[in-house]
This record gives C-alpha cells, structure tokens and sequence, in this order.
C-alpha cells in the first residue's frame, strides 16, 4: 500500500534536514511533520501568493519546501509568484496540488476545476510537472521531486489503478511513461486522473477485437519524448485524454512533438474543448457530457477503425 | 563615545552621498528609476554599512543578514551600495545594458553578486523575507532579514498576505522598510491612499516606528534598536523624498537626462568629490 503524503513527508525529512512544508489550509496533509519536526512545518492560511513567496524565501535559506494548496488555486491565484519567485529564482520548492486535480470537483462548480494546471505549470522554464494517477505514483512523485534539484509541482492522486502488479513490481521512472496496455490499433496517452479512463477504454477495445496501447504519462514535462515518437512510428492514431482544457495541456504537448517531428499520424484530444464545463452533476456526469470518457476514447477508435 | 558617533554619521551620510552620485552615473547611461533610487539612499547606506552582517568576500556566507529589493525598480541604488561595499568592482555599474555585464535593470540573484532575490513585480519581497527569516528559525541561525519596500507597492494586496502571516509567526528577525517617498506614476495619496499607514501595520500586528528617511541619525538609531519588540516584525516607515538630492527630479517617476542635465544633477550631489573602487 501506497504511504499517505503526511507519513512520506516525515521519513523524507528525517533523511534531509532540508525538507519542510508549508501550507495553505492544508494542515492536514502537514501535521504529521509538524508532530515529528515541529516549526518544520508553516501555515500560512488562505493565501496562495504568500504561500509561494514564503516556500521561495526558506529555499533562499537552503530549504526544500513542499508548498500545499488546492489545485485550481495554488497554480493560478499565485501563478506570477511560481513563475518570477520559483521559475526565475530557480527555487528548489515543490508545488503541491494536495487536491482538486482536474474535475475532480466537478459538481462543485468551475471555480473548483483545475483545468488549466497543467498549462500553467508546463509553461515556466526548469518545472517539472507530476500528473500521478493513483497513490503509489504519488509516493514515488513525491520522493522523486525531493531528489530534483528545481521547482516541481505534483498534483496528488489517491486510491489504485485497476490491474496493477504489486507495488513492488511496479516502476516510476520521472520522464518515462509507463506502458499499461501494448497494442497496434491507437495509442491512447493519458496523466492524472484520466489513467483510469484509458485502462478502461482498453478494456473495451479489447472486448472487440482491438488491441490498443495505453500509456501513463505521469510526467508531462519533461515529457517522454520517445514514447511519443514511438507512439506516432508504430500506431495509426494517437489520442490524448485529460481532465484539463485541450489547450496547453498533456495533448498540447503531444501535439508540439508530433509537429515538430513532421508526423503524419492522426492525434485527437480529449478533454475540455476551450469551454467551461458549467453544469450540475457528479464527476462521471461532467466527464460524460465532454466526451472524456473511457466510450469516448472508444468511438473514436471505433471511428477511425471503420467498424 | 559622542565624537565617535559624529564620526559614523558622518562617514554614513559621504557613503550615501556616494550611492547618489552612482546611481545618477547609473542614470546617465539608460534609462532608470533614478527618484526611487534616490529616495532609498541614506537607508542603504545605513543598512549595508552598519547594520547589516555581511562579507562581500562570500555572499553566501551562511551568517548573513539578507536583504530583498522589494522595490526592484530601484536596483541602481542597490547596486551602487553593493559595488561601494566590495561586493563587486565600481566599475560594473556604468556597464548596464552591455552583455555580459552583471548589473541588470531589475533586481538580479544570477547576475549580481550579493542579490539574494530576483525581484521586479511589486509585492513579491516580503514573503520572500517572511520565508528566509523562518528558515533562518529552522536553523536556530541569528540572520535577521531586511525587506526595502516601496509605499506604491503597498497597494498589492500580497503585501499584507506576509503582514498577517508575519505577525502570526512572531517573526522578530523580520524588518520592513517602507521608503515613503510618497510618488508612484503619481502622488499616492491621490492614486490609492494609504493612510492611515503607520496604523494600519500596527493594526496587523508590526512593531513599527516612524523616522525621517534621509536622517542619518534616525536611520542608525531605529536599526540599534531592532528588533523593536521581540516577538514582533518590525517596521520602519521612512518618510522620503523621491530624487531626494537631486532638486530638479524630486517627485519624478522616471527621470531621462540629457548630458546638461546630467551634469547639473552631479554637480548637486557634489560629484567632484567621488571615491572610485
């Protein structure tokens, strides 16, 4: 089983007196390393701009801070203090999306959907940018950015992906994709909280016939170049899903290195087509009504196949 | 005791002189923010050559007192105090804008030695500060940090996210200095008042202390007593005049100098009588 965040925190910072955190209500994820390290670990209360000012400030002392915030809030409300004080400073602060990644928080309106965090981190100089997709990813994200020398910002998963080895038999390599599934009708790519829809989608396929291969791309920057490449040389189709808008994101990235290595191989992106998603409804329902759904992956494979 | 502080005073008031006089040189090559520049020159000269702990030899002495340029738009001045200290070569300053030089127009911690944070968006340096000084808690060091901002500046709510978090941290080795020279693009009071300022860090929970910026005995006398109140971030608002020693530039946002001027502007800071190196 996957270790909770706050319990990683402590055996990372029992190993590296340089390691603290600093929240913004999200006490929670910290009270373990205050309880262990007290003075360790800094609230700073609603206040993501200060958030990050401070996290650069106690890596200007030599600190590795991981700087905790909600999603759609700790990239976009302090984004000029990521990009001048972390980027410009290249800071050795990890940003923590603790949670909200992408719609997770669907119904609770488009204030609360993270649909840009990818674009927004993607965009500053020297960010490595996580997408796990369940709690083992986060674990080895979370230990991989503390041996990053440079900003990094994880946004948090939780829970298991479906068909997994043991943990032990795993591996998470940053910049690589995992393969989850091989096959030559399409590649389906997906990161965060989309992994899931793909494995299904492949599931589906499967069910028919059709043998596609599903990647995780926990890592959207730096992107795994040669997966994609790979991808584009070895299947007739590529398609990109993700809780995020279609722009700047993990399709986005996709498409830059497919242009640039003058690709002829069709790419389809799923996910939010530069709209808001303001409806009612859960989760699956907002997902479903903008076609970023393991179906949705299936039609068009389904269309492309012909069948 | 009494004539060796006359002494200190007056060696602190030639080095601001100095800054001035570096600062316009600065001026004269490009385009500046000489006003603000100005207006910061006694503090820093009271900041980098007396109160603050620093070896020009290794910036990154651990034991340092750190310093932000929240105001990063006022780097000549920063500039000018850092190069008259040792940290660099005089002679870098009038090498702004040539590439390879390490003075920037803005605040620069990769390019000049003894700058601690980039800086150049307004409200950025006080939880920049905020942060230092509780990594400097961390590690039970007795850094303290100095944080210059400017009274525009306060204007970005940021600001008084690291206020409150300041005070709620009981973050004593913090020192904000409000240069209040009273101008942005125009009169502050005008543009987004500020006042009540002095009770309005109080409010937040500063220990604060008010003095005349371009007072050399005021300045040295509110740095001897920091920190103000243990417990407590402490505040110097410091009442300033923007061009201060340059008449025909006071209130001016940017000044732009032709050579006539130039000359008129050194000569009122007494450039004839200038140190090099």
């Amino acid at each position: 089983m996957a270790k909770p965040f706050g319990e990683v925190m402590v055996e990372l910072a029992e190993q590296d007196p340089r390691i603290c955190g600093v929240s913004c209500d999200c006490w929670g994820f910290i009270a373990p390393l205050s309880e262990r390290f007290p003075g360790r670990a800094i609230e700073v209360g609603i206040a993501e701009q200060n958030l990050i000012g401070v996290a650069a400030g106690l890596a200007v002392r030599g600190k590795i801070p991981f700087a905790l915030g909600m999603n759609p809030f700790v990239t976009m409300r302090c984004f000029e203090q990521i990009r001048t004080d972390l980027g410009y400073g290249r800071r050795n602060v990890k940003v923590i999306g603790a949670y909200g990644s992408g719609l997770m928080y669907a119904g609770w309106g488009c204030t609360h959907h993270a649909m840009e965090e990818v674009a927004l981190m993607r965009l500053i100089p020297g960010m490595t940018v996580f997408m796990p997709a369940d709690g083992y990813e986060t674990e080895q994200a979370v230990r991989a950015a503390a041996a990053i020398e440079g900003p990094c910002y994880i946004a948090l998963a939780g829970g298991e992906l479906p068909g997994q080895p043991p943990e032990d038999q795993r591996r998470f390599v940053p910049g690589r994709a995992v393969r989850l599934r091989e096959g030559s009708v399409a590649t389906v790519m997906a990161c965060g909280p989309t992994v899931v829809d793909a494995i299904r989608a492949g599931e589906l396929l499967a069910e028919r016939g059709l043998a596609v291969t599903v990647l995780d791309m926990h890592t959207v920057k730096p992107i795994d170049r040669k997966a994609v490449g790979e991808a584009a040389a070895t299947t007739p189709l590529i398609i990109t899903i993700e809780e995020h808008t279609v722009i700047g994101g993990l399709g986005s990235a996709v498409a830059e290195i497919l242009a640039e290595a003058g690709s002829a191989t069709p790419l389809r992106r799923l996910g939010l087509q530069d709209v808001f998603a303001i409806m009612s409804g859960s989760h699956a329902d907002v997902k479903r009504e903008h076609g970023i759904t393991a179906e949705a992956i299936v039609a068009e494979v389904m269309g492309r196949v012909g069948a | 005791m009494g004539s060796q502080h006359e002494a200190l005073i007056a060696d602190l008031r030639e080095t601001a002189r100095q800054i001035r006089v570096n600062v316009l040189r600065i001026a004269g090559m490009s385009d500046c923010h000489t006003g603000g520049s100005l207006s910061i020159a006694d503090l820093l000269a009271g900041l980098y050559f007396h109160a603050m702990r620093v070896d020009p030899k290794q910036p990154d002495w651990d034991g340092r007192d750190y310093f932000v340029l929240s105001k990063g738009h006022c780097v000549p001045a920063l500039d000018a105090a850092l190069a008259l200290r040792g940290f660099f070569p005089v002679e870098a300053l009038t090498t702004h804008l040539e590439p390879g030089s390490i003075i920037s127009g803005h605040a620069c911690a990769h390019l000049t030695p003894g700058i601690d944070a980039s800086t150049g968006s307004l409200g950025h340096g006080l939880s920049v500060g905020l942060g230092i000084a509780l990594g400097v808690r961390i590690d039970r060091g007795a850094n303290r940090v100095f944080v210059m901002l400017g009274d525009g500046e306060l204007q970005e709510g940021s600001n008084w996210e690291a206020a409150m978090a300041a005070a709620h941290h009981k973050a004593d080795p913090l020192v904000a200095i409000v240069d209040r020279n009273h101008y942005q693009t125009g009169p502050t009071e005008d543009m987004m008042a500020l006042e009540p300022l002095a009770e309005k860090w109080t409010a937040f929970g500063w220990a604060v202390r008010c003095i005349d910026g371009h007072d050399m005995e005021q300045i040295v006398e509110a740095l001897d007593a920091l920190p103000f109140e243990p417990g407590r971030p402490s505040l110097i608002l410091a009442d300033t005049v923007k061009g201060k020693g340059v008449s025909f530039i006071e209130t001016h946002h940017m000044a732009h100098f032709n050579a006539e001027q130039l000359e008129a502007a050194l000569a009122e800071v007494g450039a004839g009588a200038v140190r090099h190196g």
